[in-house]
């Protein structure tokens, strides 16, 4: 099967990481993987809050990345350097709506050994740090990708990070009569046997009764 | 006419699953939709981070009734990146039948599904017959039926078993030949054609922003696929294209999603035969559990800083773990991990597509997009 080649990949990759360090708070770099057999050539990119939305319009306009992957928030209460952290996945895909010839739809069949310039497909994970906040805040990016719609809506409902600018927020994995402020993914929320080695300890569960006191959510 | 809000689900036998689809009628035509997710989320997300890695594999399982080895395996590919492991070539074989057999068995399931959801009663039986015949093999893979946990850190978890390329052999050539079966079942059949044809438009590049994979795009008439485009496992080394169908001017309609998944069985079918006569040492010999030509080792531990993901072609699009190292036990545990779930994405967009067309084009609409609870609640 053809498929790009490393060469291909590593150069695109370090093409995108050099464009986007120019940007004002922006630090790109290529991130080599070797996963199973494979080379990966991720393009990780580190954006201060305040300038996210410049960054993500000039990746869709300027660096056609035209999927979003996922959106992830993690909140690390006990690290010094960081209490919330915002990770981006995006991929470059190339793809265009195939062409009309005298109206009959031509496949786009894309010869991946060939591919090169914006075509490359192309990895990226892109995080934005947030301090100690108990309202933590991302510009949305919900008008440049559809796709980080329901992603945002996720990502606030289960870890709580609040998107300026989304429309439409609400809770989607939640119950809809969740108390305000709760978002399970946070880390002061254990679960309910947190601190029980349950396969070992307690296999038949007999003991749990009195041990929940304190643990019980 | 007046407007008004009417509930599909969550029980309907439209939903393929637990979840409500709120739409709003203008008489019989569909003005708005809203989906309605999360009744079946049981935070796998969350119990993960306190379970050590080689155990999270059970979970992934359990994401997707329908394609349970898919899933293991992409998080597999996801905890090696972050683990570092290199795995040998046999086993990445292994894994390459495994999934490819889970992504026959999970398409005969939408096709068994699809069937009866436009009036195509018979389908359901014909196809589980099949199914059951792949499920049969990755049950010699697993032990188990439904859920393998087949997959290792750094390999599997058996080797191929005495016997099982003569039967994987004659299973997919029988299933391949059992294709046109269907084909008669289903392209001849009156009411599959009028239900299926002229609904449920969707352009590829809209497809692409919207965050939707997989076969739905691949129906619009691009061959985008994880496995080409960003490859991983040995895909790269056998002859094999991704299938495109060649969709009409206004994109691809339900039809179009249905004729690529029979394309993509083929296409499975023949990685199959062709990975059982390439896999190095042989489809016939047979290495212990733990030999380290399936199973390199593995560090039990990931630092913290550390984060791993991986992007994998699932049945349904574009699966994707996210997993950051340095929990509990000194990174024994996960700290987070994130999965990215194709149906999550597209149950939306299928939704907003299925405004203008009538509310009987509602059953076509969706099950043609092969929604999957388990894993878009999670």
């Amino acid at each position: 099967m053809r498929v790009v080649s490393e060469k291909t990949q590593s150069a695109a990759a370090e093409k995108m990481a050099k464009s986007l360090s120019k940007m004002d708070g922006v630090e790109a770099s290529v991130n080599e993987r070797v996963n199973g057999t494979q080379t990966r050539y991720i393009v990780t990119v580190d954006v201060d809050v305040e300038n996210w939305r410049a960054t993500a319009e000039s990746l869709r306009n300027d660096h056609e990345v035209d999927y979003c992957s996922m959106i992830t928030g993690i909140h690390w209460p006990e690290s010094t350097e960081k209490t919330w952290e915002i990770v981006y996945h995006f991929l470059r895909t190339g793809v265009t709506d195939p062409a009309i010839e005298e109206g009959v739809v031509v496949p786009n069949i894309v010869d991946f050994s060939k591919v090169k310039g914006m075509n490359v497909p192309l990895e990226l994970q892109i995080s934005i740090i947030l301090g100690d906040t108990r309202t933590p805040s991302v510009a949305s990016v919900q008008d440049i990708w559809a796709g980080a719609d329901w992603n945002e809506k996720e990502t606030w409902d289960l870890v709580g990070i609040v998107f300026d600018g989304h429309e439409g927020m609400r809770r989607v994995l939640n119950p809809h009569e969740s108390p305000a402020g709760f978002h399970p993914l946070q880390k002061q929320h254990k679960l309910r046997y947190h601190d029980h080695e349950e396969m070992y300890d307690d296999a038949q569960g007999f003991m749990r009764k009195p041990s929940d006191v304190g643990k019980v959510k | 006419m007046a407007e008004m809000w009417i509930s599909m689900g969550p029980q309907h036998p439209m939903t393929h699953g637990l979840w409500t689809l709120k739409i709003k009628v203008d008489g019989e035509t569909v003005v708005d939709t809203e989906p309605e997710l999360g009744y079946i989320h049981r935070g796998v997300e969350k119990i993960c981070e306190s379970r050590d890695f080689t155990q999270i594999t059970t979970y992934c399982d359990r994401l997707c009734y329908a394609s349970a080895n898919t899933w293991s395996h992409a998080y597999i590919y996801a905890a090696e990146d972050l683990l570092g492991v290199e795995v040998p070539e046999r086993a990445e074989y292994i894994r390459l039948i495994a999934v490819e057999l889970q992504r026959i068995a999970s398409h005969l399931m939408w096709l068994g599904a699809y069937g009866p959801d436009i009036g195509n009663l018979s389908a359901l039986v014909w196809c589980l017959r099949e199914r059951e015949m792949m499920m049969d093999l990755l049950q010699e893979l697993g032990g188990s039926r439904m859920h393998y946990n087949f997959p290792r850190i750094g390999g599997v978890k058996r080797d191929l078993p005495t016997g099982f390329a003569l039967r994987a052999r004659h299973k997919v050539k029988l299933f391949l030949n059992r294709m046109q079966e269907y084909e008669a079942l289903f392209d001849e059949s009156t009411i599959f054609l009028i239900r299926s044809q002229g609904v449920g438009y969707t352009k590829a590049a809209e497809m692409i922003n919207a965050g939707v994979s997989g076969p739905n795009i691949r129906a619009a008439g691009v061959n985008y696929d994880i496995r080409s485009a960003h490859p991983y496992s040995v895909y790269s080394e056998l002859d094999w294209e991704p299938a495109v169908e060649r969709s009409s001017i206004k994109g691809a309609d339900c039809y179009d999603r249905y004729r690529i998944r029979m394309e993509e069985m083929r296409n499975s079918a023949n990685l199959v035969l062709q990975a059982l006569d390439k896999i190095p040492g042989g489809a016939e010999t047979y290495h212990e559990p733990g030999d380290p030509k399936i199973l390199a080792k593995a560090p039990s531990r990931a630092p913290e800083g550390t984060s791993g993901s991986h992007h994998f072609e699932d049945s349904r699009g574009e699966s994707m773990f996210y997993i950051v190292g340095g929990g509990e036990g000194r990174g024994k545990k996960p700290y987070r991990v994130s999965i990215r779930s194709p149906m999550f994405i597209t149950i939306p967009y299928a939704a907003k597509t299925m405004i203008g067309y009538k509310v009987a084009d509602i059953p076509a609409i969706m099950g043609s997009f092969d929604p999957c609870i388990g894993e878009t609640d999670r």
